[in-house]
């Protein structure tokens, strides 16, 4: 007897005619078409697959004998190792947003010296995989051929190099950009916005400037005919690749003047407080075994990688570039696997964008998680962004069964500081009130006093299950 | 502006071959300039040692 098989075709992979990503029954696979047979053979017999996956620049993959989803077009069906979550560079900090940068750049290099060129530099098409940036597109590769240019590199300036160069040289905010561009920042929009210091850069004055001002002089001439009977060698376009590695290496960025990346020195913890609230969440995260935790409001990922003790894959968001940027540097420093930090603002979170507003899914499509950590988190949504406790509960109720809250009392000197420059409207904002705003999302398991502190830490259940008395 | 029957490949492929073959000059100065510099360093090792950590990637 057949079985039915639930199947789901992926916006996100819609434009590549060489094939497309599909799931069944929540396995992943990604369909090779007809037309990419030659290209797909030449990846796994030049070598150049095992090379990348060697390097942990390519995601591995098996060759599969399921059903094909388009049988008149298949030549293979690949099942490709799974990325735990999926992030997209508007959620990266600078460091990331670098070393994906990095990453595509030796991925083109090493597929250049094997006769193949990646026809895509979408920064799309890398997530971060045990810790670093890996290629997830398998048919990214095309056949190289001699004396032709590099076709997806207007695409790696818009997608690496121009956020990359505003977020150093005119605000890290910049990388928001990219949100708004999906294929990228316009390069006469980055050539206008950089200042004018930037020139003197021999990188970004060429790749960046000059590149925008060409674009637009001879945007009316025809490929042809711009291009005439120009090659280009080998050589010369291992050069380029080399010089786009240098002008990237070259940028640099520094937090400054944060008021987050000292907050675990400056804020009035002692060390007894500390350690309870550590040892309370060890022990009711290892009551849970969850698979996936959502560390909200993370900071630079303390409880982050307490909580990636217990070989969870966790999610360490903050709306800090700089706080992210730190914990990027300890997971790359740590060689932390299970551990992805990213930008994110709670009061705003990732929408999803692209074709049919499909293409990219929003934050809160890509859960549930299992476990959300909530840990001096409620106090900046209630009293600096004015939501309202049952609100903020509804909010964690749509990302995960499981929440670990704490809650932070008016008396709290952080607390005290968020009032100081508004009028303290917030009669609610008690443990009474929080208790009860919660309680109509959740049942309280288990509560304590924070030792040495005036914070208390609850963890909850949520009172339904499935989607029935949440809507996202 | 966004102009939609204007297209920026154009653009993009020209500058690219300038800047490549500019690049690829200047990679061929420089590999000289080094060769100059070591043939009358007396450290040979120290100038030797190349500061791209990519240079193994492929054996």
């Amino acid at each position: 007897m057949k079985t039915k098989t639930k199947m789901i075709s992926l916006v996100a992979s819609f434009r590549d005619p060489g094939g497309f990503l599909f799931t069944r029954d929540g396995v992943l696979y990604r369909q090779v078409n007809k037309a990419y047979a030659e290209d797909y053979t030449r990846l796994m017999d030049s070598g150049l697959y095992e090379k990348l996956v060697k390097a942990g620049l390519l995601i591995p993959h098996t060759e599969s004998d399921t059903q094909a989803a388009d049988e008149k077009r298949l030549f293979k069906v690949l099942c490709p190792e799974r990325v735990p979550f999926i992030s997209y560079p508007y959620e990266w900090s600078f460091s990331q947003l670098k070393d994906a940068a990095l990453a595509t750049l030796s991925i083109q290099k090493r597929a250049l010296k094997r006769g193949m060129s990646l026809k895509d530099a979408s920064a799309y098409n890398l997530q971060f995989h045990k810790g670093k940036p890996v290629l997830i597109d398998t048919l990214s590769f095309e056949t190289y051929k001699e004396g032709e240019p590099w076709v997806a590199y207007r695409q790696f300036c818009q997608h690496f190099l121009a956020p990359l160069a505003l977020m150093v040289y005119r605000d890290v905010r910049l990388s928001q950009l990219l949100r708004v561009y999906i294929d990228g920042v316009p390069l006469d929009l980055a050539s206008r916005l950089l200042p004018v210091r930037t020139r003197w850069n021999l990188g970004l004055s060429a790749h960046i400037h000059l590149h925008a001002s060409a674009q637009k002089r001879y945007a009316d001439v025809a490929l042809t005919e711009a291009r005439g009977k120009r090659k280009l060698s080998k050589d010369a376009l291992l050069s380029l690749i080399e010089n786009l590695r240098h002008t990237v290496r070259k940028l640099e960025w520094k937090p400054a003047g944060t008021e987050w990346i000292n907050y675990y020195s400056a804020n009035n913890y002692t060390g007894i407080a500390f350690e309870h609230k550590k040892a309370l969440v060890e022990y009711w995260l290892s009551r849970l075994s969850p698979k996936t935790i959502w560390d909200l409001g993370a900071n630079t990922g303390v409880f982050s990688r307490i909580a990636a003790e217990t070989g969870a894959y966790v999610i360490s968001s903050d709306i800090d570039p700089a706080a992210v940027d730190g914990n990027y540097r300890q997971v790359k420093e740590s060689n932390q696997q299970n551990l992805l930090p990213m930008v994110l603002d709670l009061t705003n979170p990732s929408p999803s964008i692209g074709w049919q507003n499909r293409e990219r899914d929003s934050f809160l499509q890509r859960g549930p998680a299992d476990v959300v950590l909530a840990l001096a988190l409620v106090h900046h949504l209630a009293i600096s962004n004015n939501v309202p406790l049952e609100r903020v509960a509804e909010f964690f109720a749509g990302c995960s069964e499981w929440l670990i809250v704490e809650f932070v009392p008016k008396s709290d000197s952080q607390v005290q500081k968020l009032l100081r420059s508004r009028v303290d409207i917030f009669n609610e904002y008690t443990r009474t009130g929080f208790e009860s705003a919660f309680g109509q999302w959740y049942t309280i398991q288990s509560s304590s006093l924070v030792r040495d502190s005036e914070r208390w830490l609850f963890l909850m259940k949520r009172k339904c299950h499935g989607n029935r008395c949440w809507l996202i | 502006m966004i102009q939609l029957y204007l297209d920026p490949s154009s653009g993009s492929l020209l500058v690219q071959l300038l800047i490549a073959s500019a690049a690829a000059l200047v990679i061929v100065f420089a590999t000289s300039w080094r060769k100059i510099k070591r043939l009358f360093s007396r450290n040979k090792s120290k100038t030797a040692v190349s500061d791209d950590e990519d240079e193994n990637e492929d054996d």
